[in-house]
């Protein structure tokens, strides 16, 4: 099938279903089935960036994909450039993908899982774009880091880190924020996926020095339908999935005070972010993707 | 403890299923995983900490169940030491209370029940005691126990009766009572100690030593002097309308006394003679009633003194006087000018009870009248048709009696009409065969006074066969039966193997025909089993076949057997002084019943013989030192064991039952709410 020959919106929309992701088991089939469905429905906008227009030459710099040098030019000026397309920059895009026990949760998939599928999507449509692209998969600790890069093969390599990602210890953001920093010191964009169920002054302490660093960073905020609007009908006794706690809860609570406090901490989390010149963005896991996809181009947009 | 069935203990790995269970259920239900508690607040009340606490009471009665059940198939069985069980330290005190017929004199039973509450009282911490009455009988009242109060109780619950009391009886029945008590003994006997209770021989009156255990004897006699009592002895029927009756004084402490005598018949008063009695050297003194009106039948003759001494209950006598005419008696015979019917008539009329003889020619008798009799007679077996011969068996299967005799018209018989016994190999007589007599049953009461049997000169006889059922009472040479008897349902037929014309045998002719016929008919129209006068607490005979087979009343008119004891019941006890009125088949008769005489007797024990009792008793057991109970030999304790699996089963009824309440609110619990 060719890009454009299509406008099926259902079918499209079906591709970006989470809970229909969530039945294929390569990644990388679902992060292109996500991105190729969710390109057919931008109807070829310029803006961005999708389009073959050439727009100018620049210099071959180290760490860009040799396939793109232009050959032709090589060969009347002995020089190598590379060739740019309208919607493309010299980008790159950091995945920060939480895998902390909490994101575990979830009804009908978890809440990593939809971050998988997210991740995936976003590298893959960097891809596209020619942007370079690392992750880096954390709990209270750097669990793995792939540097960002734009080589041949980084897609696959980052989808395979990604998908090897599992829920387990607790949420601790200083300790991989810093590793960041020291790490990665190109300025570029930085999206970090995680429920955040941290202090947001220490969410802001950690996530502050990349900002001052020059990274744009969109935090995509995940929480289950379950996590926003709880619906119990008797006396439940929760165990929190990081710590192990119980708690006694009554259904009245869970079902008054429990939403009004998550959206306190999902503003607070907003508030923060804002006082960052971060991007926070709010995805329920069961919405399909490509509102966050959507969230993450207009952000590049915006940064590029 | 120990358990009879350990095997079973081996399925108390069944508790680890409701463990699972509830563990499977607790993880199922209890938690819930949630990615963070951060925004939550603990909930005021807590729910899940009482339903955690149900489930774990739940779990724990399931637990509880098994394990009763369990426990329940092992029989577990605890040991415990017998109530009042013994220590050295220990004494038993027997506590005899007589109850007799002589205790109702004056106030000696009050006084006897004042020493036995104070023998209670003076009981020591460790002692045991146990309290019998005896009279007749030798009962417990209270079983061995610590507790004096029981005792004290246990007293006032009893009072004397008409019974006699022998005290070698007692010390008897007392034995066998106590042999299983292991504790040295004190008997207390508490009684008026009369000398008429003495046992013959002075040796029963020592209780038996059980394992070399120590018995002490102490004597309380409720009264020390001779106390004078006249009474009854006697009623006799001199002649016609003569009553004499006899008086005696069974003390000697007074030689005469002024008294009124009355006579009732029948609950009238006939007579009173009013005399001063003088106890002469047999103690009999006589006095005696003319004129006396007797009515038909059995009389009550109820015989007053007046004014009453101190035990008044012997101050009157019942006796029965039978004026019935003579019983009538059918006798069945084919030729009423036989010589059969003339002797056979001769010695009816002539017994001592006297018989009216009814003669019927035997082929126009017409049976339904059967039932009127008591018993009849035959003269001629052989004279009895077939169909008579069943209506004669219907009337013997119902109670009836039959008297018959063998005969010319018998010989032509194969088997005996109504009896059934065969007559053997059709063989004939003659005269030329001559008979001894081989064998007599004397203990039977139709042979019971009768002599002279081997005298006879028998010439004929039939060869009767007796089976399994027929009792031969006289046998002849050849194993021929000469008299012999069958009890047919309730009822007998006795066969005489000849015939009473004088021609088979000479028996007609002899004095041994009378006698026998007499004692015959006693013991057919069952006059024997009945004895007019009785003590209280006899036994009145009523076999099966006997005429008190039928129904007893008692003096107070109460019908004394159930239904199937009318036909079953073979004795009946006699407990009440007055009159008890036996009916039955052909039968309505009276039994007088009075106190032992001998209770009556209030002479006491020497006080040699009772301190020579009391040595006796403790030196039998070799230790005059027994009440202090320095020596003591007592068996190691036996434990009772005790099985508690009834107690076990109502707990797991009540255990089942809260579970299905608690395990109900549970489910309704989560009904409720979901």
């Amino acid at each position: 099938m060719q890009l454009g020959q299509t406008d099926n919106k259902n079918a499209h929309n079906r591709l970006l279903d989470p809970g229909v992701l969530s039945s294929l088991s390569n990644l990388e089939l679902v992060a292109k089935a996500v991105v190729e469905g969710f390109v057919m429905g931008l109807h070829r906008s310029p803006k961005y960036g999708f389009s073959q227009e050439f727009v100018e030459y620049r210099p071959y710099a180290e760490g860009d994909d040799p396939r793109h040098i232009d050959w032709n030019v090589y060969s009347r000026t002995d020089k190598t450039f590379i060739k740019l397309f309208k919607g493309e920059t010299n980008s790159h895009l950091m995945i920060l993908l939480d895998t902390s026990a909490s994101m575990g949760f979830g009804v009908s998939h978890s809440k990593l899982q939809y971050g998988k599928f997210l991740a995936a999507s976003l590298a893959y449509l960097a891809s596209r774009q020619h942007d370079a692209i690392g992750a880096m998969i954390f709990d209270d600790e750097v669990v793995q880091y792939r540097p960002p890069t734009s080589k041949s093969g980084t897609l696959h390599g980052v989808i395979h880190t990604i998908d090897s990602a599992e829920a387990t210890e607790g949420t601790a953001m200083h300790k991989p924020f810093t590793r960041f920093r020291e790490h990665v010191k190109k300025r570029g964009l930085v999206a970090v996926i995680s429920d955040f169920y941290c202090d947001p002054d220490a969410l802001m302490e950690s996530v502050r020095p990349l900002a001052l660093h020059g990274q744009d960073v969109i935090m995509f905020h995940l929480l289950d339908p379950d996590e926003l609007n709880p619906d119990i009908k008797e006396s439940t006794l929760y165990e929190d999935m990081e710590s192990g706690e119980s708690i006694e809860v009554d259904p009245i609570f869970m079902k008054q005070d429990y939403p009004e406090r998550v959206k306190a901490h999902i503003a607070e989390i907003e508030k923060t972010a804002k006082g960052m010149n971060a991007d926070h963005v709010l995805i329920n896991t069961n919405e399909p993707l490509d509102r966050a996809l959507h969230s993450y181009l207009t952000f590049r947009e915006k940064r590029a | 403890m120990s358990l009879i069935s350990p095997l079973f203990l081996f399925a108390l790995l069944g508790i680890a299923l409701p463990i699972w269970l509830h563990r499977l259920q607790t993880n199922a239900t209890e938690r819930e995983k949630f990615s963070s508690i951060m925004f939550m607040e603990q909930s005021q009340k807590r729910v899940h900490v009482q339903r955690k606490l149900k489930y774990l009471l739940l779990m724990a009665m399931r637990i509880l169940f098994l394990l009763l059940l369990v426990l329940a198939f092992t029989r577990p069985v605890f040991f415990a030491p017998p109530e009042g069980a013994v220590t050295e330290d220990t004494t038993h005190h027997v506590i005899v209370l007589d109850a007799s017929f002589s205790m109702l004199e004056g106030n000696s039973f009050a006084q006897a029940q004042t020493l036995g509450q104070e023998l209670a009282d003076a009981m020591g911490a460790d002692d045991i005691a146990s309290l019998y009455r005896a009279s007749g009988t030798v009962d417990i009242i209270t079983a061995t126990t610590t507790d004096p109060s029981l005792i004290r109780s246990g007293l006032n619950t009893i009072e004397p009766d008409y019974g006699r009391l022998d005290i070698g009886a007692m010390v008897t029945a007392l034995d066998s009572l106590i042999a299983n008590s292991q504790a040295n003994f004190i008997i207390h006997f508490i009684s008026d100690f009369q000398q008429s209770g003495q046992a013959v021989r002075f040796a029963d009156m020592i209780p038996d030593v059980i394992n070399g255990r120590p018995v002490a004897l102490n004597i309380h006699q409720v009264k020390t002097e001779n106390v004078p009592n006249w009474s009854v002895a006697s009623v006799e029927i001199t002649g016609a309308g003569s009553v004499r009756v006899g008086l005696i004084n069974n003390s000697t402490s007074e030689q005469s006394a002024e008294r009124t005598v009355s006579l009732s018949i029948n609950d009238v008063v006939q007579q009173s003679l009013t005399e001063i009695f003088a106890a002469p050297a047999d103690g009999v003194s006589y006095i005696t009633f003319e004129n006396v009106i007797f009515e038909e039948g059995d009389n009550r003759l109820d015989v007053t003194l007046t004014p009453n001494d101190s035990l008044p209950e012997d101050d009157v006598r019942h006796t029965v006087f039978d004026n019935s005419p003579p019983a009538p008696v059918i006798l069945l015979s084919a030729d009423p000018e036989s010589l059969a019917v003339t002797y056979l008539t001769t010695a009816l009329e002539t017994a001592p009870r006297g018989y009216q003889v009814e003669l019927q020619n035997i082929n126009d008798f017409d049976p339904r009248i059967l039932q009127r009799y008591p018993w009849i007679v035959i003269d001629d077996i052989g004279a009895v048709n077939e169909s008579l011969s069943q209506a004669l068996q219907t009337y013997v299967d119902s109670g009836g009696a039959i008297l018959a005799a063998a005969g010319e018209r018998a010989l032509g018989l194969t088997n005996i009409p109504v009896g059934g016994q065969n007559i053997g190999g059709g063989l004939s007589f003659s005269r030329a065969t001559t008979y001894n007599v081989q064998g007599i049953n004397t203990a039977h009461p139709a042979l019971d006074s009768s002599v002279g049997w081997n005298n006879l000169a028998i010439s004929r006889a039939l060869p009767i066969q007796a089976d399994d059922n027929s009792n031969v009472l006289i046998s002849l040479n050849g194993n021929v039966p000469f008299l012999l008897e069958r009890n047919i349902g309730l009822g007998r037929f006795l066969l005489l193997n000849t015939s009473l014309n004088n021609t088979w045998s000479d028996l007609p002719v002899k004095p041994v025909f009378v006698s026998f016929i007499a004692e015959a008919a006693r013991h057919l129209s069952n006059e024997a089993l009945l004895v007019k006068e009785q003590v209280i607490n006899s036994y009145l005979q009523l076999g099966q076949n006997g005429g008190a087979s039928g129904q007893v009343y008692d003096p107070d008119g109460d019908s004394l057997l159930s239904l199937a004891d009318t036909t079953q019941a073979q004795s009946i006890q006699l407990s009440d002084p007055g009159y008890y009125r036996i009916v039955t088949l052909g039968l309505d008769s009276l039994v007088a019943v009075n106190p032992d005489p001998r209770e009556s007797d209030l002479t006491l024990m020497d006080t040699q013989a009772l301190q020579n009792w009391q040595t006796m008793v403790a030196g039998s057991a070799g230790n005059t030192e027994l009440v202090d109970g320095t020596v003591i030999t007592v068996n190691e304790e036996e434990s009772v064991a005790i099985e508690i699996w009834r107690v076990l089963l109502i707990l797991l009824a009540v255990i089942v039952l809260a579970e299905s309440l608690l395990g109900n609110r549970y489910l309704r619990f989560n009904t409720g709410n979901t």
